[in-house]
């Protein structure tokens, strides 16, 4: 017996000697690929430039995508601000602050024949922030809704279903925000009846203010993105409110009990869009990149994605996700059945998100901070 | 009188016992995290929680076979060696000014040096931003070290001037006194005594370096170092990522400390004096 | 001693004033002419105009924030300092040489891991489902709500600072003079006496500094008060945070930063002339 097992022992080690010499050398090799490869920079929330989205693209066009992952719109726009014209080549941003890139000058004009906007369905086809007198300048490639987030164990998708659930008493101090004031306000202006809950008067808007004061007892803190990915999944907190599937949907791909739902008073819908960098030099081929993840194929890639999934605006990319991967499809409700995503939208349960238009940003702005401070 | 002396002998002993259970406390506390960390890293579940999932490497694999990681860790080194050694001489420079000079302005000169880390890293960041990027030096390792070397020096300062009010003031006038010049007396007297302050400097800016994410996310655009990737897996998808380069960078500077501590057992028995003396 | 500056004092005094010029003080000026600038849908353009010193003064969650901030950093400053020193003292005193030095080295390893991955690591011991709770669950209690609260921003202020507080006051009570001990010893100062009326008053430079090191680290932070802390209460770091999140007030957010800075000042100077009243120099 030792003797058969020596050798068998010695091979395993060699096995796992040469496994690990490889393991060790991958880098190295990899970094000597790319250095051929023409580097594109990307500015763009965590996830946008990972593997199991660029890699196909990286392969085909021998291109290596440079990430600088931002944490919100506004640490965008001062990056952008206060990097030299050019630093970054392909820019993912949310579409509420897809006007400012435009008014700034920092994204290049778009040529609507370059992409297959035909496909995508007639809701998106005209996106607002995306076209600006008559001219593209950037171009949505995912969206999503926002509800109330909750743990499956400690409430039922009834009780979910309405943004008052967030005052419940069982939910003292186990109630979380997403921190930042544009999805959380709209969601208690929804609340409140307001048909558009971003364009309300100065009565409304108080009104709002005072119904979500009235929630600041429940609240158990105020969370990043990452934050709240792990204070959902360890049932820190059995609520959210600002968040939708992008996050609770990573989550329950992970087996954790966490669902989100669109309650009765309605959700509301976050998109991104991506642009061409003012001056960078490699338009063409960031352009490319549009036309490929923007295409049926990419768009099934991009629902998909790791980091957080999407709902997608192009309707052959539907098609392909329902081919490829039903089940997802089906999750997220991207199918043809009745009460599918874009069904939602057209019954009118989903609003965009977007700058309030009676109260300035700052209005808003500092509310939350008062409300936090609270 | 003598009553209270044997009391006293007998409580020294439980002291003692109680004193260095202290001290294992306190290890306990500062090594928890890092080896919950380890733990982790290990662990197949994607949150971590209790009771531990399988053992396994992926987390490994995952960040070894990204090379912006390889990239980072490259950056962080040698920004962290530079960084280390500029400061360090840089907060030799100002501690011996302050111990040695009295001139019109020192107050300022002293704020100037130990000011730069109360600054907040966030403002700091933005501040170093906005400037470097109007005179041409943002987005690369160069800026990240002119930011770290800002906040660093003083650390180096404040430990070596420490280190210089335990000297005894005519010690280097004696040297003079002798015939030696400033520069001998330097060489001779001051350097050796502040020896274990300057490595004890270097070792500290380099750390300090190594572990800062605020500055360096500003500033090194798309040069990011380790600490700034790691930045970005804690706002992002949180990720057992973070615990497997915690845990690298861990054993790596456990390592070298441990190589630092053989390297130096010489002299540093010299230096430190002993208790019974 | 004193002598006037020389070539070869230059030497030394000049480079350090020369980078800090050049590297902080240009951005620091730079930093009080953006907090006089005014901000546009989202363009900060160069301005003269104190509105956003009058908005940020005016607002009461600005003076709650400041308040809750010194509060805490001073409360965390003070508890390092007393958690710290038995530390230091045991390490200084009750240690082989050996052991000491093994001490010291094991007290940097800190430095070189990740403040970062280390609160990511706090989480786990102290989420409802964590090590701590799963622990205390064994013997029958529990679960009790310890992430997101000020005692867990504590725990990230003490991991942030205990290493550093330990090694700055074991610095300076290693070189206290063993006769001063030896002397109250022959004095029959008793053991308690001897550390409050001799030892403290030795290293009074040391502890001080490691005192001022904790404020200061604790008072900028901001990963502590949000990853632990769940962000609630609002510290000054996070408010930084909030203000440039909307609307690219960094105007705003200078003149809050301004503000600590000053508030650091005032500390920092206060200390190092209270570590070193009565030396001759």
């Amino acid at each position: 017996m030792s003797q058969m097992r020596m050798p068998r022992t010695g091979i395993t080690r060699r096995t796992l000697l040469s496994t690990g010499a490889a393991a060790l050398a991958t880098p190295m090799l990899s970094r000597r690929a790319f250095a051929q490869a023409t580097e594109l920079t990307m500015l763009a929330w965590y996830g946008h430039a990972e593997p199991d989205i660029v890699a196909e693209f990286e392969a085909e066009n021998n291109v290596k995508f440079v990430p600088k992952y931002y944490t919100g719109g506004d640490n965008m726009l001062g990056l952008i601000s206060q990097s030299p014209p050019g630093t970054f080549d392909v820019i993912l941003s949310d579409a509420e602050y897809v006007q400012a890139l435009n008014e700034a000058g920092y994204v290049e004009e778009l040529d609507p024949n370059d992409y297959a906007i035909d496909e995508y369905f007639p809701e998106f086809q005209n996106f607002p922030g995306n076209w600006s007198d008559g001219k593209l300048f950037s171009l949505v490639t995912r969206f999503g809704f926002l509800g109330v987030a909750y743990n499956t164990d400690a409430l039922t998708e009834a009780e979910a279903s309405s943004y008052n659930v967030f005052w419940d008493p069982k939910l003292t101090g186990k109630v979380g925000h997403f921190d930042w004031h544009l999805p959380n306000l709209g969601q208690m202006s929804l609340l409140n009846g307001n048909a558009n809950p971003y364009d309300i008067d100065e009565a409304a808007w108080s009104a709002v203010k005072d119904k979500t004061m009235s929630l600041r007892p429940q609240i158990g803190g105020f969370f990043d993105y990452g934050g709240t990915f792990s204070s959902l999944n360890d049932g820190q907190m059995l609520a959210f409110a600002g968040i939708g599937d992008w996050i609770t949907g990573v989550l329950e791909k992970n087996g954790a009990k966490v669902r989100s739902v669109i309650p009765e008073e309605g959700g509301l819908q976050w998109s991104e869009c991506f642009s061409i960098g003012k001056g960078s030099t490699k338009a063409e081929l960031a352009k490319k990149w549009i036309q490929y993840i923007t295409s049926a194929k990419g768009q099934a890639k991009s629902a998909n994605m790791a980091a957080y999934p999407a709902l997608i605006p192009n309707q052959k990319g539907w098609e392909v996700l329902q081919a490829e991967n039903p089940d997802e499809a089906k999750r997220q409700g991207m199918t043809k059945d009745a009460g599918n995503a874009i069904d939602m939208i057209r019954e009118g349960r989903i609003q965009y998100r977007q700058w309030p238009v009676q109260q300035s940003l700052e209005d808003w702005n500092d509310f939350w901070s008062e409300y936090k401070g609270a | 009188m003598s009553d209270r002396d044997t009391a006293s002998i007998n409580r020294n002993r439980a002291v003692d016992v109680a004193l260095k259970a202290y001290i294992v406390l306190g290890y306990a506390f500062v090594f928890a995290p890092i080896a919950a960390s380890f733990v982790f890293s290990l662990n197949s579940d994607r949150f971590p929680s209790i009771p531990l999932g399988e053992f396994s490497l992926e987390w490994y694999k995952a960040v070894a076979s990204d090379p912006l990681v390889w990239q980072g860790l490259r950056n962080t080194l040698f920004v962290g060696v530079t960084v280390g050694v500029i400061a360090t001489a840089l907060g030799f420079g100002a501690a011996y000014t302050d111990y040695r000079y009295k001139f019109f302005g020192k107050q300022v000169y002293l704020a100037l040096a130990l000011i730069p880390p109360t600054i907040p890293v966030v403002i700091l960041g933005l501040a170093m931003l906005a400037y470097l990027s109007r005179i041409s030096l943002s987005g690369n390792a160069l800026s990240v070290i002119i930011a770290h070397v800002v906040i660093c020096a003083p650390f180096a300062m404040a430990i070596i001037r420490l280190r210089l009010s335990q000297m005894d003031p005519d010690l280097e006038a004696a040297a003079w006194n002798l015939g030696a010049s400033e520069w001998a007396a330097m060489r001779h007297v001051i350097v050796p005594f502040t020896m274990p302050a300057i490595l004890g400097a270097l070792f500290i800016t380099m750390a300090v370096s190594f572990d800062e994410f605020a500055i360096a996310w500003f500033v090194s655009g798309l040069n990011e170092t380790l600490p700034v990737k790691v930045l970005g897996f804690l706002q992002g998808q949180v990720s057992p990522r973070i615990n497997a380069i915690g845990t690298f960078v861990f054993v790596t500077s456990m390592t070298l400390v441990i190589l630092a501590q053989i390297l130096l057992t010489g002299r540093g028995a010299q230096i430190r004096p002993s208790a019974d003396e | 001693m004193r002598r006037p500056l020389t070539l070869y004092g230059l030497t030394f005094s000049l480079p350090l004033l020369i980078w800090q010029l050049l590297f902080f003080v240009f951005p620091l000026v730079f930093l009080v002419a953006l907090s006089f600038w005014t901000v546009k849908n989202f363009r900060m353009q160069p301005d003269f105009d104190t509105v956003n010193w009058v908005t940020i003064y005016g607002r009461s969650v600005f003076w709650q924030a400041y308040g809750t901030t010194l509060a805490m950093a001073a409360f965390a400053s003070a508890l390092v300092s007393i958690l710290a020193f038995p530390c230091a003292y045991a390490i200084a005193f009750k240690l082989s040489d050996n052991a000491r030095r093994w001490a010291v080295f094991l007290m940097v390893i800190p430095f070189f891991t990740s403040y970062l991955v280390r609160v990511y690591s706090w989480q786990i011991f102290l989420s409802d489902a964590g090590i701590i709770n799963v622990m205390l669950g064994w013997i029958g209690l529990g679960p009790y709500g310890l992430l997101n609260t000020v005692g867990a921003t504590m725990i990230g202020y003490l991991t942030l600072t205990f290493p550093l507080v330990v090694l700055l006051q074991l610095f300076s009570l290693v070189f206290i003079d063993r006769t001063l001990i030896e002397a109250a010893h022959n004095l029959r100062c008793g053991r308690l006496r001897t550390v409050f009326e001799v030892i403290v008053p030795s290293a009074r430079v040391g502890l001080v500094i490691a005192a001022l090191f904790a404020f200061i680290l604790c008072f900028g932070d901001f990963v502590s008060p949000i990853y632990l802390g769940g962000g609630d209460p609002t510290t000054l770091s996070i408010l930084i945070t909030d203000t440039t999140k909307s609307g690219q007030q960094w105007p705003r957010a200078a003149v809050i930063a301004l503000t600590m800075i000053g508030t650091l000042l005032v500390v920092a100077f206060a200390a190092v002339r209270f570590a070193y009243k009565g030396r001759t120099k």
